[in-house]
C-alpha cells in the first residue's frame, strides 16, 4: 500500500537530510545506549549473580579453629539447626612465580592458599566445580582457582614449586583449573586459590585434620542474626569439647560478598546514565525546535491547502518516533556490546559466569518506551508550538532574520561592547540570539564539563587517598615471622642491611569485640606499635594517639567505627584476644587507610597480654629507596638475610605491591566513571554541532548577504567558527566551576559507597585541562562544518533559498 | 476544457454549524467594514480601513495597489490566513472570522484554493504528491485507491504539466512550479482561487502563460481574486479594485478584458457545486 503523500513526506524528510538525522539519531541513541548498559548489566548481575552464588551451596557460618576431624563434623552436623556441616583443610603456602619487575628469569613469591577437598565428586558446602583439565587432581597434582592462572603464572601439565611453613619447597604439577565462587577474587584480596586431596596434603608432611568448618543452617538462614545465633552456638559447643575457636564468620546470607561493592557503582552509572538521556532530549528540543523553524513556511502552506494543526501534529511526532526507531536500532546492539564488556569486567573481579549475554526482555521493553517515548516527549513543546502558528506568520516570516535581537539585558550589554572586530561582533551578539536554544547547548556542555572533570576529581581524590593511607604507613616492607623472635634482635639484624632507614618490630593479633550484649563482632586487625614509633603517621580525627605510658588503651580506626557504630572516644570495649576477653579504653579515632577494622595499642601492653613479653613475629622496615623496584628486591634481600641467621619469613609484603592491588580495583570504578563521562562528552559535541549548524542553516540569507557585501570564505569561517568556540568555552568555564561542588559530591559518594569514609577531596587541575583541550576540539571541529557548508554557498543559492 | 469532473457532488462548503450570512446578501464573497490593525514594534497600524466589498460567482478581480497598501491583508481576510480586527467576512455565506484556526484549515482547504508568489510547493514531495496533498488532509477523492493519483494527473494534464509529475519542484522553472501551484489550488475543487501575486517572481512571457491560465478558470466558473501590482495585467481581469492605505479607492469593472476563453467550455460541469453558483 503505498502511504499517503503527507506520511511520503515525512519519510523524506527525514532521509532527505542525513547529517541532522544522523544528530538526532545519535543522540538519541547516546541516552539509550547509557541506560541500556547500566538497565541491563544491573538486570543480569541480579539474575545471574544469585543463582550461580547460590548453586555453589554457600557456607552460612565458617569456623576457623584448632585441628579437627569427622567425629566434631558429625556432633556439629547433628545440632539443632544446623542443616549440614563440613570440615576443610585450608592451608597457607607461597609459590614461586616469575617477578613482572624483575629481570627476565627472576622470581618472586605469590601468597597461595591450597583447599584441601575431601572427595572432589562429592562436595556439599561451597561447591567448587571443574573448570578445565583433569578433574580430580591425583596424588601429587593440584588444580587452580581459574582467576590465579595469571597471578600464579600456572600452566596445566607444568609443576608449580610452593613453599611450605616450614620452608620446604615442593613441586605440585598443575593438572587443571577450578572455579570457586566463595574464595574472594584475587583481584581484591591478592591471594590465590588451589585445590588438592587428603592424600596430597599427606604426601606434603601435613596431617590430614581439618581447621575450617562450614556450616550450613537449616531454617531461616536468610536471617543473618540467626546464623550468628547458630554459629554462636557451635562455637560453644566445640570450645567446650577443648577446641580453640579462632575466628567466627557469618557473611550476608544468600548474597555474594562483592554485592555490596557492586551496587553504588550501578547506582552511580545509573544516575549518569540518567543524566545523559536527560541531556540527549535537550539536545532534540534545540534540534526539532529548529527543524519546526526550518519547515514554518511549508507547515503555513500545508495549513493553506487544508491541513488542520492536529494532521501536523501528528506529522512531526510521526518522524520524532521515526527518529526514535533509528536510535533504538543502533543502540539495540552497540548496548548490548558495551553491556557485556562491562558485565565481563564485572565478572572478572566477580569470578562468576555470566549466563545471559543479552539485553533482558524487559529491559528491552522499557528502551523502547524510552528510545520513543523521550523524544516524543521531549518534541511535543516545539511541535505544538510549531503546528499552532498561524498561516498569516508562517508564510509572511522572510526576510534577513526573524529573531529579535536588542530587547534584553544581555543584548544591550553586548551592543555596549565596542573593542572587538565588526565580525567578531556579529559572532558574539550571534552566540545570544537564540537563547533558549543557547541556554539548552550551554546547559548540555556544563553539565558534561562538570561531570567530566568531577569524574577526574574523584579519581585523583582516590589517589590522594591512597597516598595519604599509604603515607600512613611509613614504611615499605613487611616481613611476616613464622614465630615470635626477639623484637630488638629483628630490628637490629634489618638495621645492618644496607639500604634499611628503620625497622620495628611490632605485634599483631587478628580480635573481635565482644559486645555488651555478648554477640561478636566480625575480625578486628589490633596493630601494637612500638610507643615511640616512627613508622605511622596517622590522622586523628578525634581524641588523641597512644601515649608511651598508656596501658589499656586503644586507637580505633573509621572502619571498626563503621562496623560498631555505638563505640565513642572514652568508651570502656571488650577485644577477644587470644581467646581471652580483655577491656580496653579507647582514647582516639583516626582515619581509616582502606585496609579494614583496625585498632592500635602500645607494644609493651599487648606483648605482656600475648605473654610474648620482649618478643615480636612481625617486622616493618622503612627504605631509603622507595621505587617500587627497590621494595621488591629489600624484601627478598631480607628474607634472605633472616633465613641466614636461621629466622624463618613465613611472608612478605610490600607497600608498592599492596597500592598496585588497590589501584586495580579503583581503576575499575574510574574506567566505568570515564566510559559515562565519554557519553556524555559525545552528548555535549552533538550538543554543539546541533546547534552550531543549526545557527547556520538559519542565517543561510545573512551569510549571503555578508557575501554580497565582500566577506571572504575565511572570514565567514571565522565568524562561525568563532560562535562555536565562545559557547565551548562558556561551557568550560561554568562547567569547572560546577564540577568544583560536583566533584566533591561524587568522590563523597564514592568514598562512602566503597571505602565507607569521604575520601580527601583534590579539584583535577590537569582533568579540567585536558577537557578544555577536548572542548576547544569538539567547538572547532562542529562548527567547522556547518562554517564550510555555510561559505561554499553562492550568494545566488543564499538569497534565493527559500 | 473542464476543471471539475465531480458533477456536483464535488465539495460542499463546510459550514460546521456556523451562522450563514443574511439571505439579502447573496454574494459569493461579502467583506462588510473590516477593519485590521497590527501592533507593530514601531506602534499600531493599521491595514484595512472599514473595507465593503462584494464578489460575486465567476468574477475575476484584480486588487492593485502599492507595496504596504493592504491588498495582501485583504486577501488574506478572504481567505482565513488572518482575521479582521472588526467587521465580517462571510465566504460562501460562511462567516470566517468565527471560525476556529482548525474549522478554517478544512474549510479554507475546500473552499478556497491559494497561490502564492513564490509556487510554495513542498521540496520533498513530489508534483503530482503535491497536488495530492489537499485531498489527503481534508479526506477528499477517496472512493477508490488511484482516485486522488488520477484526480492529479487529470489537473496536471489541465495545466499542461503530466510529463513533470514524478519529478521533484526543484527540478522545474519558475512557470512550470507556478502552473503546478495551481493545479495544487483546484486539488479540492474549490469555488474560489486567490492568488497573491501569482506572476510576481515570472518573466512577462510566462507571466502571460500563467494569467491565461486564470482566465481559463473564469471562463469554467471559477471566482478568481488576483492580487498584483501589474495595472497590464489587471486591466485584463472583469473587475479591478486599487486600495491605498487600507482603502478601497476605485472599484471599476473593465470593459473590454481579452476574451480569450476557449468556446468549448462545458457550463454544466463547471463548479461541481450548485448551492455556489446560485448563491
Amino acid at each position: 500500500m503505498i502511504p499517503a503523500p503527507r506520511w511520503r513526506k515525512v519519510l523524506r524528510d527525514v532521509l532527505r537530510n542525513p547529517t541532522r538525522t544522523l544528530l538526532v539519531v545519535l543522540s538519541i541513541a547516546v541516552g539509550v545506549i547509557a541506560v541500556a548498559i547500566v538497565m541491563g548489566a544491573y538486570g543480569i548481575i541480579a539474575a545471574d549473580l544469585p543463582n550461580a552464588f547460590d548453586a555453589t551451596n554457600p557456607a552460612h557460618a565458617n569456623i576457623r579453629m584448632q585441628p579437627f576431624a569427622d567425629d566434631l563434623v558429625d556432633v556439629v552436623g547433628r545440632m539443632d539447626g544446623v542443616a549440614d556441616a563440613a570440615g576443610r583443610r585450608v592451608v597457607s603456602v607461597q609459590a614461586r612465580v616469575p617477578d613482572p619487575e624483575g629481570p627476565p628469569g627472576a622470581t618472586t613469591w605469590q601468597d597461595l592458599q591450597l583447599l584441601v577437598i575431601d572427595d572432589f565428586d562429592d562436595q556439599r558446602i561451597n561447591i567448587v566445580r571443574p573448570e578445565s583439565g583433569a578433574w580430580p587432581p591425583d596424588k601429587g597434582e593440584m588444580l587452580v582457582e581459574r582467576a590465579s592462572m595469571a597471578a600464579l603464572g600456572a600452566v596445566e601439565g607444568e609443576p608449580l614449586t610452593i613453599k611450605l611453613a616450614n620452608d620446604d619447597e615442593r613441586a605440585l604439577k598443575v593438572v587443571g583449573q577450578a572455579h570457586d565462587m566463595n574464595e574472594v577474587s584475587l583481584a581484591i584480596t591478592g591471594l590465590a586459590s588451589g585445590y588438592i586431596t587428603p592424600d596430597t596434603l599427606e604426601k606434603l608432611g601435613l596431617d590430614r585434620r581439618y581447621n575450617e568448618m562450614l556450616i550450613r543452617v537449616a531454617e531461616n538462614a536468610d536471617q543473618r542474626s540467626h546464623n550468628e545465633e547458630i554459629a554462636r552456638a557451635v562455637a560453644d559447643k566445640v570450645e567446650k569439647g577443648g577446641y580453640t575457636v579462632f575466628r567466627t564468620s557469618v557473611p550476608r546470607p544468600g548474597e555474594h560478598f562483592l554485592e555490596q561493592f557492586l551496587s553504588p557503582m550501578l547506582l552511580i552509572l545509573g544516575a549518569l546514565g540518567v543524566l545523559s538521556l536527560l541531556l540527549s532530549s535537550f539536545l532534540l528540543v534545540n534540534i526539532i525546535t529548529a527543524l519546526l523553524a526550518q519547515q514554518t513556511r511549508q507547515i503555513g502552506v500545508m495549513k493553506t491547502v487544508g491541513a488542520s494543526a492536529g494532521q501536523l501534529t501528528r506529522m512531526y511526532l510521526a518522524s520524532v518516533a521515526l527518529f526514535g526507531a533509528l536510535a533504538l536500532a543502533i543502540a539495540l546492539p552497540l548496548g548490548t556490546l558495551l553491556m557485556n564488556a562491562l558485565l565481563a569486567f564485572v565478572a572478572r573481579l566477580m569470578n562468576f559466569n555470566v549466563v545471559t549475554n543479552r539485553l533482558p526482555l524487559p529491559v528491552v521493553a522499557v528502551l523502547i518506551v524510552i528510545a520513543m517515548g523521550v523524544p516524543v516527549i521531549a518534541a511535543l513543546g516545539p511541535i505544538l508550538r510549531g503546528t499552532r502558528v498561524t498561516v498569516r506568520e508562517a508564510i509572511s516570516d522572510f526576510g534577513a532574520g526573524s529573531t529579535v535581537f536588542g530587547r534584553s539585558r544581555i543584548d544591550q550589554a553586548l551592543e555596549s561592547i565596542r573593542f572587538l572586530s565588526r565580525p567578531q561582533l556579529i559572532s558574539l551578539r550571534n552566540t545570544f540570539r537564540r537563547k533558549g536554544r543557547l541556554i539548552l547547548t550551554l546547559t548540555t556542555l556544563i553539565l558534561a564539563s562538570a561531570i567530566f572533570i568531577s569524574v577526574f576529581s574523584v579519581r585523583a581524590s582516590l589517589f590522594r587517598t591512597m597516598d595519604d593511607a599509604f603515607a600512613y604507613w611509613n614504611y615499605e616492607v613487611r616481613l611476616n615471622f613464622a614465630r615470635a623472635y626477639r623484637a630488638e634482635h629483628l630490628a637490629a639484624v634489618a638495621l645492618e642491611v644496607p639500604g634499611v632507614r628503620a625497622a620495628e618490630a611490632w605485634g599483631l593479633r587478628n580480635v573481635y569485640r565482644v559486645r555488651p550484649d555478648d554477640t561478636e563482632s566480625d575480625n578486628i586487625r589490633l596493630i601494637a606499635p612500638q610507643p615511640d614509633t616512627k613508622l605511622l603517621n596517622p590522622t586523628l580525627l578525634e581524641g588523641r594517639w597512644l601515649l608511651p605510658t598508656d596501658e589499656d588503651a586503644v586507637v580505633i580506626n573509621t572502619d571498626l567505627l563503621d562496623d560498631e557504630p555505638d563505640l565513642r572516644v572514652g568508651d570502656r570495649m571488650v577485644l577477644n584476644v587470644d581467646g581471652r576477653d580483655v577491656a580496653w579504653t579507647i582514647v582516639g579515632l583516626v582515619r581509616s587507610v582502606m585496609a579494614g577494622p583496625y585498632a592500635y595499642t602500645n607494644y609493651p601492653y599487648f606483648a605482656r597480654m600475648v605473654r610474648q613479653v620482649g618478643q615480636a613475629d612481625i617486622l616493618n622496615v622503612a627504605l631509603e629507596d622507595q621505587s617500587p623496584a627497590a621494595q621488591t628486591a629489600m624484601a627478598l634481600e631480607l628474607e634472605r638475610v633472616f633465613e641466614a641467621q636461621g629466622m624463618r619469613v613465613v611472608g612478605t609484603e610490600t607497600t608498592a605491591a599492596q597500592r598496585d592491588q588497590v589501584g586495580d580495583q579503583y581503576g575499575i570504578l574510574i574506567a566505568f566513571l570515564a566510559l559515562m563521562a565519554l557519553l556524555l562528552a559525545i552528548v555535549g559535541g552533538l550538543g554543539l554541532s546541533g546547534t552550531m549548524s543549526i545557527n547556520v542553516l538559519e542565517r543561510r540569507r545573512e551569510i549571503g548577504i555578508m557575501r554580497s557585501i565582500g566577506a571572504s570564505t575565511p572570514a565567514i569561517m571565522r565568524i562561525i567558527i568563532f560562535e562555536g568556540v565562545l559557547i565551548g568555552a562558556m561551557g568550560w568555564i561554568l562547567g569547572a566551576l560546577l564540577a568544583l561542588p560536583l566533584s566533591r559530591i561524587l568522590s563523597d559518594a564514592v568514598g562512602e559507597g566503597f571505602i565507607h569514609s569521604t575520601l580527601t577531596w583534590t579539584y583535577s587541575l590537569g582533568g579540567a585541562a585536558f577537557w578544555l583541550l577536548v572542548m576547544a576540539g569538539v567547538a572547532a571541529l562542529s562548527s567547522f562544518v556547518p562554517a564550510r557548508q555555510a561559505a561554499s554557498l553562492t550568494v545566488r543559492e543564499v538569497l534565493a533559498y527559500e | 476544457m473542464f476543471w471539475s469532473r465531480s458533477n456536483g457532488a464535488g465539495s460542499p462548503i463546510s459550514t460546521n454549524g456556523v451562522a450563514h450570512a443574511a439571505p439579502h446578501a447573496p454574494r459569493l464573497i461579502d467583506l462588510r467594514h473590516v477593519v485590521k490593525n497590527y501592533a507593530t514594534a514601531a506602534g499600531a497600524y493599521t491595514a484595512l480601513r472599514g473595507i465593503d466589498l462584494g464578489v460575486d460567482a465567476g468574477e475575476f478581480v484584480a486588487v492593485v495597489g502599492k507595496s504596504g497598501s493592504g491588498k495582501s491583508t485583504l486577501s488574506n481576510m478572504i481567505t482565513g490566513i488572518d482575521r479582521p480586527t472588526s467587521g465580517e467576512v462571510l465566504v460562501g455565506g460562511v462567516a470566517v472570522q468565527q471560525l476556529t484556526e482548525g474549522q478554517i484549515a478544512v474549510w479554507r482547504g475546500r473552499t478556497v484554493g491559494v497561490v502564492f508568489q513564490f509556487f510554495q510547493l513542498l521540496p520533498t514531495l513530489t508534483v503530482v504528491e503535491n497536488i495530492m496533498l489537499p485531498m489527503d488532509f481534508c479526506n477528499t477523492f477517496n472512493e477508490h485507491r488511484h482516485a486522488r493519483r488520477e484526480r492529479a494527473l487529470f489537473l496536471l494534464s489541465q495545466v499542461d504539466m503530466q510529463m513533470h509529475a514524478d519529478k521533484l519542484p526543484t527540478a522545474l522553472s519558475g512557470g512550470q512550479q507556478q502552473r503546478i501551484a495551481i493545479a495544487r489550488a483546484l486539488a479540492n475543487d474549490p469555488p474560489i482561487v486567490v492568488a497573491d501575486e501569482p506572476t510576481g517572481n515570472l518573466d512577462s512571457h510566462t507571466a502571460d502563460a500563467v494569467f491565461h491560465l486564470f482566465e481559463q478558470l473564469v471562463a469554467a466558473g471559477k471566482t478568481i481574486l488576483m492580487v498584483t501590482h501589474d495595472d497590464d495585467l489587471a486591466r485584463r481581469a472583469t473587475r479591478t479594485i486599487t486600495i491605498a492605505d487600507g482603502e478601497i479607492i476605485s472599484d471599476r469593472p473593465n470593459y473590454a478584458p481579452h476574451a480569450v476563453v476557449d468556446d468549448d467550455v462545458d457550463d454544466a460541469i463547471l463548479l461541481g457545486d450548485e448551492e455556489l453558483r446560485l448563491a
